[in-house]
């Protein structure tokens, strides 16, 4: 058992307040200073099934879900004999440690036991002198979790009294019930052997869909249509319960096809709009994301990847849609691709996708997936400070204007409707610089050669002006990993495994995988091995850098549904180094 | 003042000559010359087919995008900008196939844009396949023994959807049309319009002759919804044009909590601030 983190995990069935359990406990310990990751394992189910919510906190910096578990919380049988069984099947996730505690209530009875410390306690009767509420009595086994690693107990009251204050007395009931659990674990049960440094810092603690949303409020968000899908969702949830407050525009349209279409429409008419979706969504959204690119019409469009195909898993995890939004639509046109590496990432990559998008008057898709969406971490409070860059637009009446006049950075001056004397065509045809259609009557060869290469120059600039890509521990790297999206925090948690054993091992970032930053090619170049890591199954990025940058590769992959573990990735990376 | 020189566009149409379109174009552009409404404030947004084109070919703010997708679109104009006249256009394979639950969604939603439909059931631009308004045994390309589909009636599913504006036009009448479709945009709400509109080319069963002989415009009152469903139900050697439907009713932009107060694009980006975010911490 570490001493210096804890990993606490909650186990029961949807409908048990598994998550809300989770959340409370990760509320705790943000409001203690300490650093938290999470990790929601759960179903596509409302009532039933089994799910867990696991917590993992330090006074340093947490960068994964982590490997371990220290403190299991069961609300029913099976989720106690699955977290303590030694061949747990989880995805990746450790069973109950033998010095670790396993709380439940005295009512589960006859069940296998393993090499751990079960903790039985009345919970529900506890629970029961304040209420008949049955979810009562997880906040009994909150407060003795608490208890067995020392956490301050009136932090614990005010997350409980914050989670619960709009419903009257219920609050206070909650707050007596895990005093109960507090003081009835001091009384009959060892502490663990784990000290966190607490401190008086306040962080977030946010999901990366939440963080996504606030990204594109900070960077003048004024429309958000979306269809619900999971896990794109927690980004509409967040957004249409904030409407008022942010001045937004919230709405589901009938389907994933209007939310892009009106999302073009809005951007066109001068306002900035986004729609979002998961992988299925976005498949139908692949015909108007070709107009914007087209028609120049800025749009930012939030993919949030689960894993497929087709409906696949719905709650879980993949990175396996980048072909699809690399390729989404017929014909060339630039596009730019933002994947955020992690909770605070997605705030700041989703704010600058909408200069992007304005800039070179193109589509901007910022692809994330489940685990980041609606993982909670702690994360730096935010830097507001943003500078709104709408790019070229005119207000003016213009002598001749032209839509789309060739310009050597192949950005033309947008005009509104409403906007006196510059009356004009935009139109998902090709068209000359009025936009005046050359495709019926009379096609012009000479003149698409023009228009093409008008708008395939736009992302020159961009990929000059793009920041170096991220790296970790890369000097004197001999061995170079690769990752992107949201697996930055596990890999990076493996390169320091790595290191501490004495492997020359150093990590490349990227959360711009389209159009690649050319200085990938001369980090990669020159290492001994390069393995790339991905949570799908063909190593899709893998593929891209092989083709963009000619490089010899290792490929590490996961694709059941769950994130990776540092333990078991690490190993996995050990064995390519010793090939 | 607006005239409709004005609305005159510097490309000229490539439809067929003699293609009903045509007297769509002209009334468009006069309708909206004598509301007074200025060019830099019409927006006209269309799909894909023959009809759709005609953003090309009219002097306004023009968006001609996908084929079915006309009216998410418009939608999104009109609360992005609501002081803008947005107008919806294409024809009935457009908007009675690949758009359907566009159209059906944007009635209920009661949106306040003007929908025309140039109603030629067939396709043209494909040169000549059966459309979802095509009459039961006609022969086309896709229809060789004769199309073996009831055709929709766009109308009926106007009305039920909600529309709060529902009327039939005919191109071979272009002061009628013209009428009925000033009317339409002056409506508030949304607006919704099916143009008779005989393609020569593809379609020789329903031509401005078989149309000539059939339609009337019968007296009736605009606001009975069962007269109106009646009256789009009609359909035979006498067939009804004209207002079926036109009732007042609060519109999507009037209910929306963000847009009923000021439109979209007046607001100025929202001041974030971390008082906005202390619920995370």
């Amino acid at each position: 058992m570490k001493t210096e983190e804890v990993v606490i995990r909650v186990g029961g069935a949807a409908g048990d307040g598994v998550q809300s359990a989770g959340l409370i406990i990760a509320k705790t310990f943000s409001r203690s200073g300490l650093h938290v990751n999470t990790y929601n394992y759960y179903q596509s189910i409302i009532r039933g099934g089994q799910s867990w919510y696991q917590v993992r906190a330090s006074d340093s910096k947490v960068r994964s879900q982590g490997d371990g578990l220290d403190i299991l919380i069961a609300l029913n049988k099976d989720s106690l004999e699955r977290h303590t069984n030694p061949m747990i099947n989880e995805g990746g996730a450790s069973p109950l440690g033998k010095d670790g505690v396993a709380i439940f209530d005295q009512s589960i009875k006859d069940f296998k036991k393993e090499d751990c410390q079960y903790v039985q306690m009345p919970l529900g009767d506890l629970a029961s002198k304040y209420s008949k509420n049955a979810l009562m009595k997880n906040t009994v086994a909150i407060g003795a979790a608490m208890a067995s690693i020392g956490v301050n107990f009136e932090i614990l009251a005010g997350v409980i009294r914050d989670q619960f204050g709009s419903k009257g007395s219920v609050a206070e009931e909650n707050v007596k019930a895990a005093k109960e659990g507090y003081d009835n674990y001091l009384a009959n049960f060892k502490k663990l052997p784990i000290s966190l440094k607490t401190k008086d810092k306040k962080y977030y603690l946010i999901s990366g869909g939440e963080s996504l949303a606030l990204g594109a409020v900070n960077a003048g968000l004024k429309m958000y249509v979306g269809y619900p899908m999971t896990p794109a969702s927690s980004a509409l949830h967040y957004l249409a319960n904030h409407q008022k407050d942010f001045d937004i525009f919230v709405k589901i349209p009938e389907d994933e096809i209007s939310a892009i279409n009106m999302a073009i429409g809005a951007n066109y008419a001068g306002v900035r709009a986004m729609t979002g979706s998961s992988g299925g969504g976005f498949s139908l959204m692949v015909e108007a994301l070709g107009m914007a690119g087209m028609m120049e019409v800025p749009l930012v469009v939030y993919e949030s990847q689960r894993a497929g195909p087709s409906t696949g898993l719905p709650t879980k995890t993949e990175q396996g849609d980048l072909n699809l939004v690399l390729g989404a639509s017929q014909g060339d046109f630039g596009r730019i691709i933002l994947a955020p590496r992690n909770v605070e990432d997605a705030f700041y990559l989703t704010r600058e996708a909408f200069n992007l998008a304005e800039k070179y008057q193109t589509p901007v898709i910022v692809m994330s997936d489940l685990f980041v969406a609606e993982h909670y971490e702690t994360v730096e409070q935010f830097d507001l400070n943003f500078k709104i860059e709408r790019g070229k637009i005119t207000d003016k009446a213009v002598q001749g204007y032209k839509r789309y006049q060739y310009t050597d950075d192949g950005v033309s001056e947008r005009s509104f409707p409403g906007t006196p004397g510059n009356m004009h065509n935009e139109d998902s045809d090709e068209h000359n610089e009025f936009g005046d259609v050359v495709s019926d009557a009379i096609t012009d060869p000479g003149l698409r050669v023009e228009s093409m290469k008008k708008r395939m120059k736009k992302l020159n600039n961009y990929i000059k002006e793009m920041p170096p890509t991220p790296t970790y521990r890369f000097d004197g790297a001999e061995i170079a990993l690769v990752q992107w999206g949201g697996t930055q925090g596990v890999v990076e948690e493996v390169v320091d495994i790595l290191r501490e054993k004495g492997h020359k091992v150093g990590l490349v970032e990227i959360n711009r995988p389209y159009p690649l930053n050319p200085d990938i090619g001369k980090l990669l170049s020159g290492k001994k091995k390069i393995v790339v890591i991905e949570n799908n199954y063909s190593g899709q990025m893998n593929k891209l850098l092989r083709s963009e940058f000619l490089v010899k590769t290792d490929l590490i992959t996961k694709f059941d549904g769950e994130s990776f573990y540092p333990g078991a990735l690490a190993e996995e990376v050990e064995a390519i180094l010793k090939r | 003042m607006v005239t409709i020189a004005d609305y005159k566009g510097k490309v000229k149409p490539d439809w067929c000559p003699g293609c009903g379109n045509f007297a769509q174009l002209s009334a468009i552009s006069a309708a909206l010359a004598d509301l007074g409404i200025e060019p830099k404030d019409a927006v006209v947004s269309s799909g894909i087919g023959c009809s759709s084109n005609l953003p090309e070919f009219i002097n306004l703010y023009g968006f001609h995008g996908i084929h079915g997708r006309s009216l998410p679109v418009a939608s999104a104009i009109k609360w992005a900008n609501e002081k803008l006249t947005v107008l919806a256009y294409g024809g009935d394979g457009d908007g009675f196939f690949e758009g359907t639950q566009h159209f059906y969604h944007t009635a209920k939603r009661n949106v306040d844009i003007t929908y025309i439909v140039s109603d030629n059931q067939i396709f043209g631009l494909t040169t000549g396949q059966a459309s979802p308004t095509s009459q039961l045994g006609m022969k086309t390309k896709s229809t060789p023994e004769g199309n073996i589909e009831k055709p929709l009636n766009p109308l009926t599913i106007a009305l039920t959807a909600g529309a709060t504006f529902v009327a039939r036009a005919f191109s071979g009448d272009a002061l009628h049309l013209r009428e009925v479709i000033k009317r339409g945009i002056k409506h508030k709400g949304f607006s919704f319009i099916d143009v008779f509109s005989p393609c020569v080319t593809y379609n020789k069963i329903n031509t401005y002759d078989f149309f000539r002989q059939r339609v009337y415009k019968p007296e009736t009152d605009v606001k009975d919804f069962d007269k109106a469903y009646k009256l789009a139900q009609e359909w035979g050697d006498k067939i009804p044009i004209g207002v079926f439907y036109e009732v007042e009713a609060k519109r999507y932009e009037d209910y929306d909590p963000v847009i009923s107060s000021m439109p979209l694009i007046e607001k100025p980006p929202v001041k974030l601030t971390s008082e906005a975010l202390a619920e995370f911490l």
